[in-house]
């Protein structure tokens, strides 16, 4: 065995050390809850009486339950539609801002981020009242373009669909600027060896750009997944889950046991089994965007 | 080509960017309006109520929130800055053992919805002595992997040569970080800065269940009291009170604007 | 000198952290809350209960405006008629109150000493122990002025778990105008209202504004058309289903029917309980509560509303929903005793203060007789006096259903609504589900 060199163990316990403070902080703050959480799940528990062990019992109920799986698949149709959108619009618009040169970038730069700036409770309720059938301004110009009143939020169909609009207006700017600074990195030689070479526009894109956005694309992706397995306030505001359930999705049933019927074991049981699918997402997510180089 | 980039393109962008803010401005517009005017769909105002903004800011505990935010999501972004680049920096350019453990560690803590950890967090909380108080609202809030996995992926991209750089000036690791790498993280920690000093602004939930002394509220709180629930909500003087707790984000947005302009080149370390 | 560096950062976190920590001590510590009356007067003064030792209560609600102001001078006079108490009043958003704020308190035991309870959360806290049996503290004859019904409500196992204040009852609110111009009579059967609210609706008016979106006052709107018909949602004890039944399948399909029709929006822009719909006149008809009264009246006074009795089906009687919300108790709380006594100070003794709730910061009955009485000249002013004579008789109190079964008939209600379902196999499919629910709770 070799001996471990002076060197490197600096290096490991400089590592440690930078990531004592995160480190101690998530576990305190963060894991250990979702232990407890666990814990709970083993249990009937209404938040307001003692606990009641119930072993695996929520888990077995879960498995059965239709309108958990039922949620699950919405949560999924959100998510299949919601990140591509979001990943696509926000490299687009990266694509454009980065192209822009002069006075209009700061302006339209600015006006991308705004929506962000709103609260989500905020965006969700100026959402509502611009899709609303009959008194909303999305209607009335749709009217003037010729096209009948749409139900949005009030449909069974268009509820969802609606809901993504809503988000997708909130996130792209924000994500574009993640783009953006990634972009920016690049540096400006490397495009212009590639004019050079007679590659230009779409081309350069495909061979510089793309490639050396791996990792902000990693990231952005990862992270919005996750993300849109979470969005409760935006719902919460906009439908409560309805009409008729078009838009429970998971995390929305999750709070509706927790919170609504008191069941907390059930919902950690439901989180645990949530995050677990988010987990392997994220891990099968991870695998594929390492090999595809 | 070049009238391409001259018209076409900026057209296009002014164009998206309208698209973006035509809702902000509606919100702006409908604050304007009275009462019983708030939801028509008019582009322009018809009537110019000022007086929405002065009952939001003088009726209600918007100041004294405003404030609170501020305190809270200034000391969270400042200090997760710090922490979240050292760690990411870590994740990304040290060896050392568990590497991978940590970093999947840390990812997983990002996959559980708030709403599940809520009660044991406020527990945990409490018996720290932290209920009901400043350190209450901001300490759990600093810790958050999304910042965390940001910096790495912002780091990973960094060329070896920083460390190679940094070791012939004499510099330790540590000091690598803190002189040479982070200085050049700009360009991540000024959309990092939006992101955390947003989320803060825009937390709900937790101070909502860690508070308890109406004033220690953050803007949130406040907002959601004004939208009340009872039997009807004053929805002009709502938005007025969104578009006034909107205003510090803005001014952030756009003090933030001179540092988003250019990326640093790393062509400069050789 | 990078370690000199992160020295310094960490050193500057944790001071600051300290700073904080103190700074936030303090704020709690200090009775800062402006709320309550605070000002202590010589501790010598021993009113009842321990030497000179101050009780604190504390005292959560979800008030806005006049009604919180009304619950803060009723904290006030009592924290300064009552040396010996201080009570923290604390408002929260009404939604989080229910579902988040007491939950996770009560779970971590920081809950309040008192609070208010809605029918629809009612079983969970009783169940929980968290409501404190009242019936010591009524005063003299106190009790019985309350009408049977309201304390039934609020009785579990003979013992009176919370205090009802106020009944809130449902009518069937119109434009007068709306509906002269249209040659439409004020409904008094359902199929005269359907017939109207068809009629009266357009591009810009709606027919008939119902709640839209689940939740308790979902259900609460919905139950007089089952209870007009003899139908329930649960049998007299409460611990079986009667959902499957013709009534049911009826008063589904009927309201079901508002919707699919486009009589009825299925998205609002203001909640379905504010008369604002009527106000702004974007709608003909509206049901809704007493509460609408007053701000029909102030704000809205030159728009012709009137109000009527909710329209029967052919052959059913008269019924309406009387909802409110009611004060309790945290049995768990060590001052429960004091908290009971102030509950009780605020509305079983003298009537002036019920009296002021209910006809001056808002307008509802009072389950109190003594109170109707005295208030005989309010209650006859206007559109009250429609529900004082026509429909106060046919009152019957919200149930308390656990919010399982409250869950599943508005899931029931919107399968219909948005036609996925008919009234009938909506009807049987919710029956199952309530069983189910019930056989849980009551393990």
């Amino acid at each position: 065995m070799s001996r471990i060199s002076a060197r490197t163990r600096n290096e490991w316990i400089t590592a440690y050390s930078f990531l004592l403070p995160n480190i101690i902080g998530l576990l305190i703050f963060v894991f250990i809850p979702i232990l407890y959480a666990f814990y709970v799940s083993l249990h009937d528990w209404n938040a307001l009486s003692p606990k009641v062990f119930s072993g695996l019992d929520n888990y077995k109920v879960l498995l059965k339950d239709d309108l958990w799986w039922a949620s699950v698949r919405k949560t999924l149709l959100f998510s299949v539609i919601y990140v591509p959108l979001l990943y696509v619009l926000a490299i687009i618009s990266a694509l454009l801002m980065n192209a822009l040169r002069g006075k209009v970038v700061g302006p339209v730069r600015t006006m991308f981020l705004m929506p962000f700036a709103i609260t989500s409770v905020i965006s969700a309720i100026i959402g509502m009242f611009m899709l609303d059938p009959r008194n909303g301004i999305i209607n009335h110009l749709l009217g003037l373009a010729g096209i009948g009143h749409q139900q949005f939020l009030g449909s069974t169909a268009q509820a969802m669909p609606s809901i993504i609009g809503v988000i997708l207006w909130i996130n792209i700017g924000y994500n574009m600027i993640i783009f953006l600074s990634a972009m920016k990195e690049i540096p400006r030689d490397y495009y212009e060896a590639a004019y050079i070479d007679g590659a230009a526009g779409w081309q350069s894109f495909l061979s510089i750009t793309f490639p050396l956005l791996k990792e902000t694309s990693t990231f952005i992706l990862i992270v919005t997944t996750i993300g849109s397995f979470q969005a409760l306030d935006q719902i919460l505001v906009m439908t409560k889950g309805g009409p008729a359930n078009a838009t429970e999705v998971s995390v929305l049933y999750v709070f509706k046991q927790g919170f609504e019927l008191l069941n907390m074991g059930y919902a950690s049981a439901l989180a645990f089994v949530l995050f677990l699918i988010i987990f392997c997402l994220s891990i099968i997510q991870l695998k594929f965007l390492s090999l595809k180089k | 080509m070049k009238l391409n980039n001259r018209i076409v393109l900026p057209t296009v962008g002014i164009l998206f960017g309208l698209l973006m803010i035509f809702p902000i401005y509606m919100l702006v517009i409908s604050s304007l309006r009275s009462e019983t005017d708030v939801f028509s769909f008019s582009l322009l105002p018809v009537q110019m109520q000022i007086g929405n903004f002065k009952a939001a800011w003088l009726d209600s505990g918007l100041p004294r929130t405003i404030l609170n935010s501020l305190i809270v999501s200034i000391t969270v972004t400042v200090v997760a800055m710090v922490f979240h680049a050292m760690s990411g920096y870590a994740l990304a350019r040290f060896r050392f053992p568990g590497k991978t453990y940590v970093f999947a560690w840390m990812l997983s803590t990002l996959m559980v919805p708030f709403a599940v950890i809520m009660i044991p967090l406020y527990l945990i909380t409490k018996n720290l002595g932290l209920a009901n108080s400043y350190a209450g609202l901001i300490i759990p809030s600093i810790f958050n992997a999304y910042g965390i996995f940001l910096f790495r992926q912002f780091y990973v991209t960094f060329p070896k040569e920083l460390e190679e750089a940094g070791y012939m000036e004499g510099l330790s690791l540590s000091g690598t970080f803190f002189r040479l790498a982070f200085p050049l993280s700009v360009p991540i920690i000024v959309p990092l800065t939006i992101g955390f000093f947003l989320a803060n602004w825009n937390a709900y939930l937790w101070p909502l269940i860690i508070t308890q002394d109406e004033k220690l509220w953050v803007v949130q709180q406040q907002l959601a009291h004004l939208v009340g629930g009872g039997y009807y909500t004053p929805w002009n003087i709502v938005l007025a009170a969104a578009v006034i707790a909107a205003i510090p984000t803005f001014i952030l947005f756009f003090v933030s604007q001179r540092y988003l302009v250019e990326g640093i080149k790393m062509s400069g370390i050789k | 000198m990078g370690k000199r560096w992160k020295g310094l950062t960490i050193g500057a976190v944790a001071a600051m952290m300290l700073f904080q920590v103190g700074c936030g001590n303090g704020n709690s510590n200090g009775n800062g809350n402006g709320n309550a009356a605070g000002k202590n007067d010589s501790p010598a003064q021993t009113a009842s209960g321990g030497g000179g030792k101050k009780v604190k209560l504390k005292f959560w609600d979800f008030h806005t405006e006049k009604e919180e102001e009304f619950f803060k001078g009723l904290v006030d006079e009592y924290n300064k008629t009552h040396d010996n108490v201080e009570i923290e009043y604390s408002t929260f958003n009404q939604a989080d109150y229910t579902t988040t704020k007491l939950p996770t308190a009560f779970a971590s035991g920081d809950g309040p000493d008192i609070y208010m309870i809605s029918p629809g959360d009612f079983m969970k806290f009783a169940k929980s122990g968290l409501m404190a049996d009242l019936n010591p503290y009524f005063p003299e004859g106190a009790k019985e002025d309350f009408l049977p019904a309201s304390l039934d409500a609020v009785t579990v196992d003979g013992k009176v778990m919370a205090l009802p204040f106020e009944l809130e009852l449902l009518g069937l609110y119109y434009n007068q105008d709306m509906l002269s111009n249209a040659g439409v009579e004020v409904p008094k059967t359902w199929d005269e209202l359907y017939t109207a609210a068809k009629k009266l609706t357009t591009d810009k008016v709606a027919g008939l504004i119902l709640p839209p979106d689940k939740g308790p006052y979902f259900n609460f709107i919905w139950y007089p058309f089952l209870w007009q018909q003899g139908g329930n949602v649960l049998n007299a004890e409460g611990t079986e289903s009667t959902f499957n039944s013709p009534e049911t399948a009826k008063a589904l399909d009927f309201w079901g029917r508002f919707f699919r029709e486009g009589i009825s929006p299925t998205k609002l822009q203001q909640g379905p309980w504010e008369i604002d719909h009527l106000g702004k006149k974007t709608a003909a008809m509206q049901i809704v509560g007493t509460w609408a009264i007053n701000r029909a009246e102030e704000v809205f006074g030159d728009v012709p509303i009137n109000v009527a009795p909710l329209p029967l089906p052919d052959g059913g009687t008269a019924a309406t929903d009387a909802g409110g919300w009611k004060f309790a108790v945290n049995a768990k709380s060590e001052n429960a005793d004091e908290a009971a006594k102030f509950i009780m100070w605020a509305f079983a003794e003298d009537p002036q203060r019920a009296l002021e709730w209910c006809t001056q910061v808002k307008f509802a009955y009072s389950p109190r007789k003594s109170v109707v009485e005295q208030g005989k000249d309010i209650y006859s002013k206007g559109m009250r006096k429609v529900f004082t004579e026509q429909i106060y008789d046919s009152a019957i109190p919200e149930p308390r259903y656990p919010s399982e079964v409250l869950d599943v008939v508005g899931d029931a209600m919107q399968q219909v609504m948005f036609g996925k379902t008919d009234g009938t196999q909506a009807a049987k499919d919710a029956d199952g589900k309530i069983n189910e629910a019930l056989k849980k709770i009551n393990k």
